[in-house]
């Protein structure tokens, strides 16, 4: 099987014009793989580098030192266009009072196909429309995107991204505003992209018990390093999620997939934490 | 039916509206020729030192010409400017330029007619010198390490503006009260008739911005998505910023430099377009050419001809529309971006 | 000891009481300015500071400059006006400066002074005398009510006599021609005129021109280029503004041929200072007009 990114060694901080808090934000060397076909989850608590990650994979930022492979060739020699034709990103939201159609925000996903065109063919069109029909908006095609709920323009976005026909999938906290019936359709939308078209999918998430479900492995990551790359059996582990979020936890096995389930102690409000269900 | 056949039936109705307009304005004037003066003027039948020549051909004719290339001019770069900052009520005067423009012209009538021949192309080129410092320090004042803000353009912009404009006061507050009455009157925008070196000069200038921001329109779509994610979709967003605002402040100090500072079209048409054509760039920016033409050319047949023989100065006309379009604006929050 | 300080008290007083009439005027001067408003001073002005070009050259034509202490920057003629301090410009002069001058009588104009001044200085409580003139006639009544203030009525005769005579020697060298029509270009770009209430339209007629924006209303209006081009001007007069400047652009009216002006190429400078000031200058501004109208009666 083959890699779709290479990440090696890689190592970046913000300049210090920024500071964040005490101490300036780093990325120490990070070294992992994506392998084709996989579903990776990333995961860790906020300021860890999550974010930072999917911008020096999608050339948003430039590593000061290490280096990163997408498809073999170096992130370094390839235009945005052609970057964008290999990794598709889905972010959190789209910027309000956007006043274009489904249809013509879907759209934009082709420009990484053809930027010197003009105008869209008539197959960008049937492309776009199939990445609609997939996520449920078909029927939204000619309504405004600021017109949608979060969680329908979740899905836009989405058909966005699937219109671009990537081989990479990243998606930055997709189940963010979705409520439960959405978040079901998500899991299961992104299994079938998976499986169907062979899309590999990085997916980065607040929700342990989400990816744990739907990731093939796991990369968890604490400031600014990896605490652990592996299956999700491996990587939520009771103590380790402990040391890396800060609070306890409990890990019980899933009756019906044999997955990893994450449950909290949640604090009883009189300083001890209720002890877990053993 | 398809977007380019959209293009072309709005671009096929409004070529028809302009040259309604100019059928329209080089038949009224303030020296009141007969209908058939103005048709053997243009056909030539009339003598070639004739008032009816003089006044339709070295006169009527230039005024339009200059007033639709000036109205397209504005009208593109709002266009682009308000995609550029992802702000309805963006203004190309909001640039900087227009008044680091304004400035230099001031300057030029201020020391003098030289030769006689350079005059006309002394005041425009100071104008250009103008606007090309309003735009650079705007440039310089905004962009940080290795990127162009946008929030930081604007407010570079409001504020070169507002610096170049204060200037523009001391200087008339200075001058030979002789002179003020003219440099007031030229502050207010007016559409003089071009000679034709100018009037070629100016063609191509604006044929320049135009293609420059027509050329990205596809890519300003992109960007109203935001910075990141139009990088992420292929977009080279620095690039594209840096050819918008050079071909905004390439267009807006032309008209500055060649007919004055005139507000509003850069505002009102975009939003009209938008109104009724949706936010397409790639329908906006070539409509605007034409429909910013049309509208402008109104305006100033307007403004000769409403207290003939004395005239009105076209900003006044635009501005008289303009101000309440712009109350209606914030009160309904249509035409949003 | 009380006794010294009572009649120390006592004598104070007194001086004070003698001082005090001293300095309060007895006879009071009240003078109408132009405008209708009544002025009134304590006494024959001395110390005038003028905000008018023009009025500052009558003064120095009529001799009366000893009673001027201050200008503004326009104030450039006579010559020896630039000895006078300056209080800055017409429209916004430094009313610090001005009032270091301690004047008692400022002469302020509707055209070219600000609202804002008149108030100011009035506020203040210095005199303010307004003036303007828009036609001869108005400029010789400027001659004798400056007459008045600076004590020079004898001179004010005289230079009326001579502004008289000076008039009259012009319309009879100009009578026997007729009367060309005339465009005068205040400023081209855009082009502004002068109308009815403007100084050079009179100026023009007595120096046997029609000024084709004679009607027009106002005082220097903007004009379109097209009715100009209809009225078929004869004679095309460009003025200069300020000191050392070439003379105006022409291409842009040598374009318009279908004009009798340029047809026989009578496209000709003038000197602004002398058509657009009311000053004593005004008859040399007629004699320059008229010779450049009519240069066949001055051979």
């Amino acid at each position: 099987m083959s890699e779709v990114v290479r990440v090696e060694e890689v190592g970046f901080s913000y300049p210090v014009a920024e500071p964040r808090r005490g101490r300036p934000f780093a990325l120490g060397g990070l070294s992992f793989t994506v392998a084709e076909g996989e579903i990776l989850g990333v995961l860790g608590p906020n300021s860890a580098g999550k974010t930072t990650l999917i911008r020096l994979l999608t050339k948003i930022l430039a590593p000061t030192r290490g280096t990163i492979e997408v498809d073999g060739s170096s992130i370094q020699d390839l235009s945005r266009a052609e970057l964008a034709r290999r990794i598709a990103v889905v972010p959190q939201d789209v910027p309000q009072g956007l006043p274009f159609t489904v249809e013509h925000l879907v759209l934009m996903g082709r420009y990484p196909h053809a930027p010197r065109r003009f105008f869209e063919t008539a197959e960008d069109l049937a492309i776009a429309r199939a990445a609609m029909a997939a996520t449920g908006v078909l029927d939204l095609a000619d309504t405004p995107v600021r017109t949608l709920s979060g969680g329908e323009r979740q899905r836009v976005v989405l058909a966005r991204a699937l219109a671009q026909r990537p081989r990479l999938l990243i998606l930055d906290e997709p189940t963010a505003h979705l409520d439960l019936r959405y978040q079901v359709e998500c899991v299961a939308l992104l299994r079938r992209v998976n499986r169907e078209q062979g899309t590999t999918v990085l997916l980065v998430s607040h929700d342990l018990n989400l990816a744990g479900e739907l990731c093939d492995r796991l990369l968890l990551l604490t400031d600014g390093r990896i605490a652990r790359l592996g299956r999700p059996e491996d990587v939520l582990e009771e103590a380790l999620l402990a040391s890396v979020y800060g609070c306890a936890v409990a890990v019980e096995k899933s009756p019906a997939t044999g997955r990893p389930v994450v449950q909290v102690s949640w604090p009883t409000g009189d300083g001890r934490a209720a002890s877990p269900r053993v | 039916m398809t977007r380019v056949d959209r293009l072309v039936l709005v671009l096929g109705l409004l070529g028809v509206a302009l040259l309604a307009a100019v059928i329209l304005a080089v038949f009224v004037g303030s020296a009141r020729l007969s209908p058939l003066a103005v048709i053997q003027a243009l056909t030539g039948g009339a003598g070639a030192g004739s008032t009816e020549s003089v006044v339709v051909l070295s006169l009527r004719l230039p005024r339009i010409a200059a007033a639709a290339l000036a109205g397209g001019a504005l009208a593109v770069a709002g266009v682009g400017f308000q995609a550029l900052t992802r702000n309805p009520l963006a203004e190309p005067a909001v640039l900087g330029v227009s008044s680091g423009a304004a400035f230099g012209v001031v300057i030029a009538q201020l020391v003098g007619s030289g030769g006689a021949v350079v005059d006309t192309l002394k005041t425009t080129a100071f104008g250009f010198g103008g606007a090309l410092v309003a735009g650079a320090a705007v440039y310089l004042i905004a962009s940080v390490h290795g990127g162009f803000p946008v929030q930081t353009l604007l407010l570079s912009g409001v504020i070169v503006g507002i610096f170049f404009a204060s200037a523009v006061t001391v200087v008339t507050s200075l001058v030979d009260i002789n002179r003020l009455g003219g440099i007031v009157h030229w502050l207010l925008g007016n559409i003089a008739p071009l000679p034709g070196p100018s009037l070629l000069i100016f063609t191509g200038l604006a044929a320049l911005g135009f293609t420059l921001i027509v050329s990205q329109a596809r890519e300003l779509n992109v960007l109203a998505l935001g910075e990141e994610a139009a990088l992420q979709l292929g977009v080279n967003a620095e690039r594209l910023k840096l050819q918008v605002f050079v071909a905004a402040a390439l267009l807006t100090s032309s008209v500055v430099a060649f007919s004055g500072p005139i507000g509003f079209v850069g505002l009102i048409v975009p939003h009209i377009l938008r109104m009724l054509l949706g936010p397409d760039n790639r329908l906006l920016v070539p409509t605007a050419m034409v429909g910013g033409g049309i509208f402008l050319l109104l305006a100033d047949t307007a403004a000769r001809n409403v207290v003939a023989p004395a005239e009105l100065s076209v900003g006044v006309i635009t501005s008289f529309f303009g101000a309440p379009f712009f109350v209606y604006l914030l009160r309904t929050r249509r035409g949003v971006l | 000891m009380p006794g010294v300080i009572r009649s120390l008290g006592r004598g104070s007083l007194l001086g004070a009481v003698v001082v005090l009439l001293a300095v309060t005027p007895i006879a009071a001067l009240t003078l109408v300015d132009m405008l209708g408003r009544e002025v009134t001073l304590p006494a024959s002005p001395r110390r005038i500071v003028s905000l008018v070009p023009s009025a500052t050259e009558l003064i120095f034509a009529l001799g009366g400059e000893d009673r001027l202490v201050g200008r503004t920057d326009y104030c450039d003629y006579p010559p020896a006006a630039k000895s006078k301090p300056s209080v800055g410009g017409m429209i916004t002069p430094s009313l610090e400066t001005l009032v270091a001058l301690r004047p008692d009588l400022v002469l302020v104009t509707t055209s070219g002074n600000r609202e804002e001044t008149f108030t100011k200085l009035k506020q203040i409580g210095i005199p303010v005398y307004a003036i303007h003139a828009h036609r001869v006639a108005e400029m010789l009544d400027v001659t004798a009510r400056l007459g008045e203030l600076t004590g020079r009525q004898a001179a004010v005769a005289t230079l009326v006599a001579e502004v008289e005579r000076r008039l009259r020697a012009v319309a009879e060298a100009v009578r026997p021609y007729p009367r060309p029509r005339v465009l005068y270009v205040l400023w081209p770009d855009p082009l502004l005129v002068p109308a009815r209430d403007a100084i050079v339209t009179e100026l023009i007629g007595l120096a046997g021109g029609e000024s084709i924006t004679a009607g027009e209303r106002g005082d220097y209006p903007r004009f379109s280029i097209e009715a100009a081009v209809a009225r078929a001007p004869e004679v095309i007069l460009l003025a200069r503004h300020g000191t050392g400047t070439g003379p105006m652009a022409r291409d842009r009216w040598d374009r318009l041929t279908s004009l009798p002006a340029v047809k026989a190429r009578r496209i000709h400078p003038v000197d602004g200072n002398f058509m657009h000031r009311y000053g004593p200058r005004v008859v040399d501004g007629v004699e320059r007009l008229a010779r450049v109208i009519h240069p066949e009666a001055f051979r």
